[in-house]
């Protein structure tokens, strides 16, 4: 059993880590077990990531203590991970492992970093006394799509489906393991990767074409919109049950962020990287995606 | 290692979304210097970067036995079976003479690495 431990400091520079042997891993896993769940009136983390120490951050490599995930954060003498804001066994531990006895000044840290560090950790401290624990507001919620499918990606996000099924799949909720293309299985199928080729490909495939949808649900099916990278991809993106917009970048798994790692309220305004021309709505047949092995679009 | 079987080593930019991603054969002894290149690098214990939701992901090598080595934002990761190694590159040398590889009109147009 060993860990892995990396000085959350730097922004541009990687991050320094060593890695501990048995010995001195077992020490200080004893050191960080898990005590008693934290109060909601004790510093937490900042809900944003500030800039210098954050604390360290623990991996446990192989074999792995049971009441720690595999990847948690030391703060003082607090841990953070999934399920874990806890106060640690040793209340000092963070103390410990940045100060003089601690076997990152052993390994091979750059040592201005190390003699800089207690005093990081104060300041960090203070960050966190400080810090008002409140999530930004969410400006608005998105109106909710009565007809529109739920987010589920684990059920697209396995080796069976994955990587045979691309963002048109995804959007119109049909399974094909073809890496669907618009209008191939109407015979159809876009001549251009423009706004004005693949869109009546789709229509071919049954979509229909709703330009004046604004962002908002049909009464009967999902709403689907269509972006283009000029001359070199299309890509598409479905509206959720929940209002929230979600997608699948061809054979990667299915994400509900955009390039800047936003929700997607509206596709118009997201950060689309490459697929800059934004070309309409679509209404789309609300399908489910379990039983189309043998549909229309598997060609 | 016999690289002698060109046409079986292939490589793939990742980068669309709907079409299937480019790919191209590419010539053994091409692949030969980039595995030389590769086991040059110097080992990585850093995260992969993350790739943007949408665009460029980074490009990938498959060999004729299975073993990839998929570059991407100046590391290069060796999947053979479960394992995995990782170099960094931040030169991204094994990346540029990857996609230099890549026949004319394969890469679509605005693309820079």
């Amino acid at each position: 059993m060993t860990i892995r431990i990396t000085i959350d400091i730097f922004s541009g520079r990687p991050n320094p880590s060593v890695e501990l042997d048995d010995r001195e891993s077992a020490n200080v896993l004893d050191r960080l077990m898990p005590e008693r769940r934290l109060a909601e009136n004790e510093p937490g983390l900042p809900a944003e990531p500030t800039l210098g120490y954050r604390g360290l951050v623990v991996e446990q490599i192989g074999e792995r203590r049971e009441e720690l995930p595999e990847l948690f954060r030391v703060v003082d003498g607090d841990v953070f991970g999934r399920g874990l804001a806890h106060r640690a066994r040793d209340e000092r531990v963070g103390d410990y492992l940045i100060g003089a006895d601690s076997p990152l000044r052993r390994a091979n840290v750059d040592q201005t970093v190390m003699e800089r560090l207690p005093e990081e950790a104060e300041r960090f401290r203070d960050i966190r006394r400080a810090w008002p624990i409140e999530f930004p507001p969410i400006p608005f919620w998105p109106r909710c799509c009565r007809c529109g499918p739920i987010y589920e990606p684990g059920w697209w996000n396995v080796p069976s489906r994955q990587p045979f099924n691309n963002c048109y799949n995804y959007a119109t909720n049909y399974r094909t393991d073809t890496f669907a293309q618009p209008g191939r299985a109407a015979g159809a199928m876009y001549t251009s990767l423009s706004c004005g080729s693949v869109g009546p490909a789709a229509v071919a495939d049954d979509l229909i074409d709703t330009p004046d949808a604004d962002n908002a649900c049909p009464t009967v099916g999902d709403l689907v919109a269509m972006v283009i990278w000029p001359d070199a991809d299309f890509h598409w993106y479905r509206k959720g049950r929940n209002g929230w917009w979600s997608h699948k970048r061809g054979g990667t798994p299915v994400t509900n962020v955009d390039n800047s790692g936003n929700y997607i309220s509206d596709p118009r305004y997201a950060n689309r990287g490459p697929y800059i021309d934004f070309c309409t709505f679509h209404g789309c047949h609300a399908w489910t995606h379990q039983d189309q092995l043998t549909g229309w679009l598997r060609r | 290692m016999d690289t002698s079987r060109s046409a079986d080593w292939l490589a793939k930019a990742l980068v669309f979304s709907g079409r299937p991603d480019p790919a191209w054969a590419v010539p053994g002894s091409v692949a030969e210097e980039l595995l030389r290149l590769w086991s040059e690098l110097p080992s990585s214990t850093d995260r992969q970067p993350s790739p943007p939701a949408l665009g460029y992901r980074g490009c990938l090598l498959e060999a004729p036995d299975g073993r990839t080595w998929e570059s991407f934002g100046g590391q290069v990761t060796l999947k053979d079976g479960q394992t995995t190694e990782s170099r960094g590159d931040p030169g991204r040398s094994f990346e540029r003479q990857l996609l230099a590889t890549a026949p004319a009109n394969t890469l679509p147009p605005f693309f820079s690495n």
